[in-house]
């Protein structure tokens, strides 16, 4: 997963109604790149089938209360 | 009885006022006295609502003395982050774009206070809308740590740890998305109780991250913490995410020795690049464990950055969503620091975060396989003591995000993984600071915890230990 540009960040702002300048763009860039680089091993490798609520399965299983 | 009812805990002033050793005025008044002493220096509290709360106290003891006693928390006078709606008073959310906000509503976790039969004291400074570890805010002012002036509380629930620990409330309500009801539990010097992700009800709780937000106290002991939990945790209507089933004996949990448990202590991650003093104190909570009967186990867990990259992406999106019509109308009324997380979320592409929230469940799953052999976990809360207000004040600096990514590395992992926390005080460094350490379990098994926590502060008293006014 490729951390987007501050030139990509202030596209997507725009896009999303909230546009930032460059200053702003740049900021953005350096504080989510680490979230980006941290999570580049696991995006992209998710099996098809995964879903958001197998997050519920695991948290209750077990739970007998 | 103590000289000074506002020092007495949580639950020895539920005993004296029921038993009528003490009145809900004198409880009141003694914490109205330490208010207006420390507010000056501290910051701690949004709104003091004096005239209101003495009038309550008396309704309270007036019911008492007919035999009336409301609930398990009669005449108790307390306060609460400023984020919980409380129909017909204001609830800045410690921001400005929220300076006027009447409640229409009730939160649920207060309702359930209230129907305890709780008095209001007022309400509870915090990180404006609860985005930021540290205990700044431009519109309201830094809140002040009262084991040391000069230095941070650790947000976003600042208000809550500085004033429990000054002995100004009892204990607080307080909110975890991120650590911001540990961070303050760990530099202010008190116990706060981070619960899994759908122990207790948002409704009513100012948003900020659905997936990641929780309702938890911060109070002087894991005791006092399991009997708030026990009021306001279970099943709530107006929030389908509150689990269902009935709420555990948290005080019967409480009361059993850890004779036998197994604690694990991480082998990476959470013991990497501590400041000495907090890896020192680390090592003494460890053994003070082990000679009650725990035993040690190494546990290596699964790489804890991608929990904390995944918490991240979460976080950011769903914060931007929530304040995206501000973010268009009003952005020159939020903080610089907050904008500039909140824009944060505007960068992050829809494929990302589903990847983070479909990749929650195998996370949990990997790391509840490798906590299997264990009871619980213990770790530090951050990797330092509390930074002084001015090292820490980064504002919207390029470096801002670095300084809040090393406060909040022990936390996040736990909010992406929903999983609930104790922070207890386990000592103090040289300069006088706390340090607090991290318990950590299975998701809904907060019993466990308060069981290890008050295990420990029965053998220790660094709980104990009221900050000097000086």
């Amino acid at each position: 997963m490729t951390k987007p540009t501050p030139k990509e960040i202030k596209a997507m702002a725009d896009v999303a109604g909230v546009p930032v300048n460059a200053e702003e763009a740049t900021r953005i860039a350096n504080s989510i790149g680490p979230a980006f680089e941290g999570f580049a091993a696991v995006a992209g490798t998710l099996p098809f089938d995964l879903e958001p609520a197998s997050f519920l399965l695991v948290q209750t299983a077990g739970v007998s209360s | 009885m103590s000289a000074e009812p506002a020092l007495l805990s949580l639950t020895a002033v539920v005993q004296a006022i029921a038993q009528k050793r003490l009145s809900s005025r004198e409880v009141t008044e003694s914490c109205l006295e330490r208010i207006a002493k420390w507010q000056p220096r501290l910051n701690a509290f949004m709104a003091i609502e004096t005239d209101a709360a003495l009038a309550a106290a008396d309704t309270a003891d007036a019911q008492l003395s007919k035999g009336n006693h409301q609930g398990a928390l009669h005449g108790v006078p307390l306060a609460h982050k400023d984020m919980y709606y409380d129909k017909g008073h204001v609830v800045t959310c410690g921001s400005k774009i929220r300076r006027d906000f009447v409640a229409t509503t009730t939160s649920t976790a207060l309702q359930r206070l209230k129907d305890a039969g709780t008095v209001r004291l007022g309400s509870l400074q915090m990180v404006e809308f609860a985005y930021g570890p540290t205990g700044h805010n431009v519109h309201h002012g830094a809140v002040h740590n009262p084991f040391a002036i000069d230095h941070i509380t650790g947000g976003s629930s600042s208000g809550s740890g500085s004033a429990v620990a000054a002995r100004l409330t009892f204990a607080a309500l307080g909110s975890d998305t991120g650590g911001s009801i540990r961070m303050p539990a760990h530099f202010c010097g008190v116990t706060g109780l981070k619960t899994t992700w759908g122990r207790i009800s948002r409704a009513g709780a100012m948003p900020l991250s659905q997936s990641l937000d929780t309702v938890g106290p911060l109070a002087r002991t894991a005791e006092d913490c399991a009997l708030l939990l026990g009021l306001i945790a279970g099943a709530d209507p107006l929030d389908p995410t509150a689990m269902a089933g009935p709420v555990p004996d948290y005080a019967a949990a409480m009361r059993q020795s850890i004779k036998g448990l197994r604690i694990g202590v991480p082998t990476a991650f959470y013991v990497d690049d501590l400041d000495p003093e907090v890896a020192k104190i680390l090592d003494e909570t460890v053994a003070v464990l082990k000679r009650e009967g725990a035993t040690i186990v190494a546990v290596e867990l699964p790489d804890q950055r991608q929990l904390t990259a995944a918490c991240q992406l979460v976080l950011a999106v769903e914060a931007a969503a929530y304040h995206k019509r501000w973010l268009i109308e009003r952005p020159g009324d939020y903080g610089p620091q907050v904008l500039m997380r909140l824009q944060n979320g505007l960068a992050i592409p829809g494929v990302s975060y589903l990847e983070a929230m479909r990749w929650r469940g195998p996370a949990l799953a990997a790391f509840n396989a490798a906590v299997a052999g264990v009871d619980a976990v213990i770790a530090p809360v951050a990797p330092v003591p509390a930074p002084t207000i001015a090292e820490s004040d980064v504002g919207n600096s390029l470096g801002a995000e670095a300084v809040i990514q090393r406060l909040t590395r022990f936390t996040r992992p736990i909010n992406y993984l929903g999983l609930p926390s104790l922070a207890i005080p386990a000592g103090f460094t040289r300069d006088g600071l706390p340090v607090g350490m991290q318990l950590i379990g299975r998701s809904f098994d907060e019993a466990m915890l308060v069981r290890i926590g008050a295990a420990f502060q029965r053998v220790t008293d660094f709980h104990d230990r009221v900050p000097e006014f000086k």
